[in-house]
């Protein structure tokens, strides 16, 4: 596409962070018993908007199964310009 | 389970599923037995089907209410609302029920209610209240489309939240009626109210009202919505109370959770069994925001199938924009359900639980997640439809013949105001641009031409409204010839509509957006529809009442005129997809005189299918409608047409030697 003198605005991208073998354990994932030959980097944690709001998931990205789903903040990424107002 | 618990999420899904641990199914409920599905809904399921059919009698029984006494017109001709129907706390907020009317606002209200509640607290809730809220970052949409929200109580426990997201003419801000695509920050776009009392035992809360109406234009017309607003929960609440009271309490929650669960069971064996494991893109582009032409916007889309579960990752779009052409997650959720809906899964009324397999990966401060205070959200509908096509980009190629092509793709909201010769202001909103055209076409026939965007579903104000409202002569409606995608079936054409301005008038100037790349992409064969232009002619330019005629539509006509918004041949001034960019937003507030007409050409709805298989019978009809000319016949359909469509319209005929031929040289060059 031809864009003239205009460029793209730059792109954002969602980071996926690795997880620790303690969050795993934290999640009751054994992986020899639960993913067979998977490693601890096929995993990633990151927010995601889903039924009931936002959540913070842990997934193993192959297969995209749900090892951790813990509800996030209730606006997810945006902060208020109310929010920390401290009334006391 | 009881009724009354949290809906299944995965933990449930696990402990519901055979063998294995994670990610598991939750067992569907056609394999429910029958003591379990009463153990699940406190009833049978022929009770629970019943209840889920009363509570959309209920949704739709307010809805006709609200249309029938709603004073502004964007309320009673442009059916800007929807009623919705939530579980209490303690069943997540779970959204059983929606009305037929704005799909975008019923998308946003299973977070937009939860989100307001909690923020206002359910403790401090009783009956007769009614809580309002607005915030596009709290509820989605934009600061007009203002959430209200009346809980209700049954033996002193909140059982449910009723619902209405409707649009309010005007909220304050810097645009009279608010639609403007240039305004920079939250503090321009308009009042931001948080969770907000507004009536307490079925009182008004009278300084409520003032934050609203000291703030707000034309609250003589806000009031009176309001006050049909209240009416129209009170009904709602009237009739779900005397469901409560026959089938009792426990049936009631019940059927909301048995409505969810209806809606993600079907949406989760659509991903199953209609879209193949792995990994498909699409992308649309957005040509500017409001403030100049130095960024145009791109929305990418991943789209991971994996067994029964979507992630659906907005990474790669671009940072939010300069000004109010943003919107929120909340939005592009509702967008991302309506998608899926329309492709892959018709067969259940929407509810929360669609979602329960989706996961939405959206990266903070993106034109599709814009932040406070300087990622405004007003004109929500120009990035959601990007966040439409692109879903649907991405999927076309593994749907095959279920594809459905691109619709028109950007509304080109008109928003206009001025004073009568008696002092008193007038205001128009979403009538006088380009906000009905075409869809794409599908497998089940050719595009409708005449609609709005498939995210929203509103109906269309009559001309003699509008102009019973506004200094203004609504002169033409027309299809354009040959601007629908070609296929096996043809997208819907695109509208041409022109506008004559009777008195002086301030214009915002909202789009085309969608110039650049053309929305209505073809399907499965189809070809793409046209792109979207916009003009100006200055009352010198064409005199209605000396001409005796319209406008015309001739190409001539657009060397008198001053270029909009689109792509444009610099000399003849005709839309050229291949001509120049001509930035929609270049006059911020453009003011005309009387005797200037505006003239809106929205974009082609996509194809569907190889037009060359098209019957030459349909291809012949569409020549005697005017949805192709006798030369597009020829170039696009390989058909050969005789007759004079103009004069003697029913007297056409397709020579089908001469098609016979065509045809074959055409599928020849494309070998070549």
């Amino acid at each position: 596409m031809d864009l003239g003198s205009s460029t793209f605005a730059p792109e954002v991208r969602q980071e996926r962070k690795p997880v620790t073998e303690a969050a795993l354990r934290e999640a009751g994932v054994d992986l020899a018993r639960d993913f067979p030959g998977a490693t601890i980097d096929e995993f990633r944690e990151y927010p995601v908007l889903s039924e009931g709001g936002w959540f913070i998931v842990i997934k193993h990205q192959p297969t995209l199964r749900t090892v951790s789903r813990k509800p996030w903040r209730l606006l997810g990424p945006v902060t208020l310009l109310t929010e920390g107002l401290d009334f006391d | 389970m009881s009724a009354t618990a949290l809906i299944d999420r995965d933990d449930d899904r696990i402990a519901d599923a055979p063998a294995g641990r994670f990610g598991r199914s939750a067992k569907p409920l056609r394999d429910l037995t029958e003591a379990e599905f009463r153990g699940r809904y406190g009833s049978d399921q022929f009770t629970m089907t019943m209840l889920a059919s009363r509570f959309r009698y209920v949704m739709k029984h307010m809805s006709t209410g609200l249309l029938n006494t709603a004073f502004s017109m964007i309320l009673r001709d442009w059916y800007d609302f929807a009623a919705t129907l939530s579980g209490p706390p303690e069943m997540d907020y779970a959204m059983s029920t929606g009305s037929d009317s704005m799909l975008m606002f019923m998308g946003t209200m299973p977070d937009g209610v939860r989100n307001t509640i909690e923020e206002f607290g359910p403790e401090n809730l009783q009956p007769g209240d009614m809580i309002l809220a607005n915030d596009p970052y709290r509820v989605g949409l934009h600061v007009n489309d203002v959430a209200f929200i009346r809980p209700l109580f049954h033996q002193g426990k909140l059982v449910s939240f009723l619902a209405f997201r409707a649009h309010q003419l005007d909220i304050g801000g810097i645009v009279p009626a608010g639609f403007s695509a240039t305004k920079q920050n939250v503090y321009e776009t308009g009042l931001v109210i948080s969770p907000t009392l507004i009536y307490r035992d079925n009182k008004p809360v009278k300084s409520a009202f003032n934050l609203i109406f000291d703030n707000a234009r034309y609250c003589a017309m806000l009031l009176p919505d309001i006050k049909s607003i209240n009416q129209a929960l009170k009904l709602g609440e009237q009739l779900l109370a005397e469901t409560i009271e026959r089938y009792g309490i426990e049936a009631y929650l019940g059927a909301i959770r048995y409505s969810c669960d209806v809606a993600a069971d079907a949406m989760r064996e659509a991903i199953r069994t209609r879209i193949p494991d792995g990994v498909y893109e699409g992308e649309d582009v957005i040509d500017a925001d409001g403030m100049d032409d130095r960024f145009a916007y791109k929305v990418k889309v991943a789209i991971t199938k994996a067994g029964e579960n979507l992630e659906i990752d907005f990474s790669g779009t671009s940072a939010q924009a300069r000004t109010s052409v943003n919107c929120s997650p909340l939005d592009v959720k509702a967008t991302v359900g309506v998608a899926l809906k329309m492709l892959i899964e018709q067969d259940t009324p929407f509810a929360s639980g669609a979602y329960r397999n989706i996961d939405i990966v959206m990266p903070p401060a993106t034109i599709c997640s814009a932040t406070p205070p300087d990622g405004p959200v007003f004109i929500y509908w120009e990035a959601l439809s990007a966040v439409f096509a692109s879903v649907y980009r991405a999927l076309a190629p593994v749907l095959g013949e279920d594809a459905v092509a691109g619709d028109f793709g950007s509304l080109m909201v008109h928003n206009a105001n001025g004073l009568r010769k008696d002092g008193t202001p007038w205001v128009t909103a979403a009538q006088c641009g380009g906000e009905h055209g075409p869809w794409g076409a599908s497998k089940a026939g050719d595009g409708d031409s005449y609609n709005v965007l498939q995210i929203l579903n509103n109906i269309d104000p009559a001309i003699e409204a509008i102009e019973s409202d506004t200094p203004v002569v609504v002169l033409r409606r027309d299809y354009v010839a040959d601007s629908a995608g070609a296929g096996f079936n043809r997208g819907g054409a695109a509208v041409v509509k022109d506008t004559l301005w009777l008195s002086d008038a301030e214009h915002s100037t909202i789009g085309p957006m969608h110039a650049r790349l053309p929305a209505g992409s073809g399907v499965n064969g189809g070809t793409d529809g046209s792109g979207q232009a916009s003009w100006v002619f200055p009352p010198e330019a064409f005199d209605v009442a000396a001409e005796r005629a319209l406008l015309p539509v001739d190409p001539a006509i657009y060397a008198r005129s001053e270029p909009m918004g689109g792509m444009f041949d610099p000399e003849t001034k005709q839309a050229d997809p291949n001509g120049d960019y001509v930035y929609f937003a270049k006059e911020k507030t453009l003011r005309t005189s009387p005797g200037t007409f505006l003239r809106y050409t929205t974009g082609g709805g996509g194809g569907w299918g190889d037009p060359l298989t098209r019957d030459p019978e349909r291809v012949k009809n569409d020549v005697r409608d005017e949805y192709v000319s006798i030369e597009g016949a020829y170039r696009d359909y390989g058909v050969i047409v005789r007759g004079d469509p103009a004069n003697h319209p029913e007297k056409l005929v397709v020579d089908m030697e001469a098609t016979k031929q065509r045809r074959e040289e055409l599928i020849a060059a494309r070998a070549a």
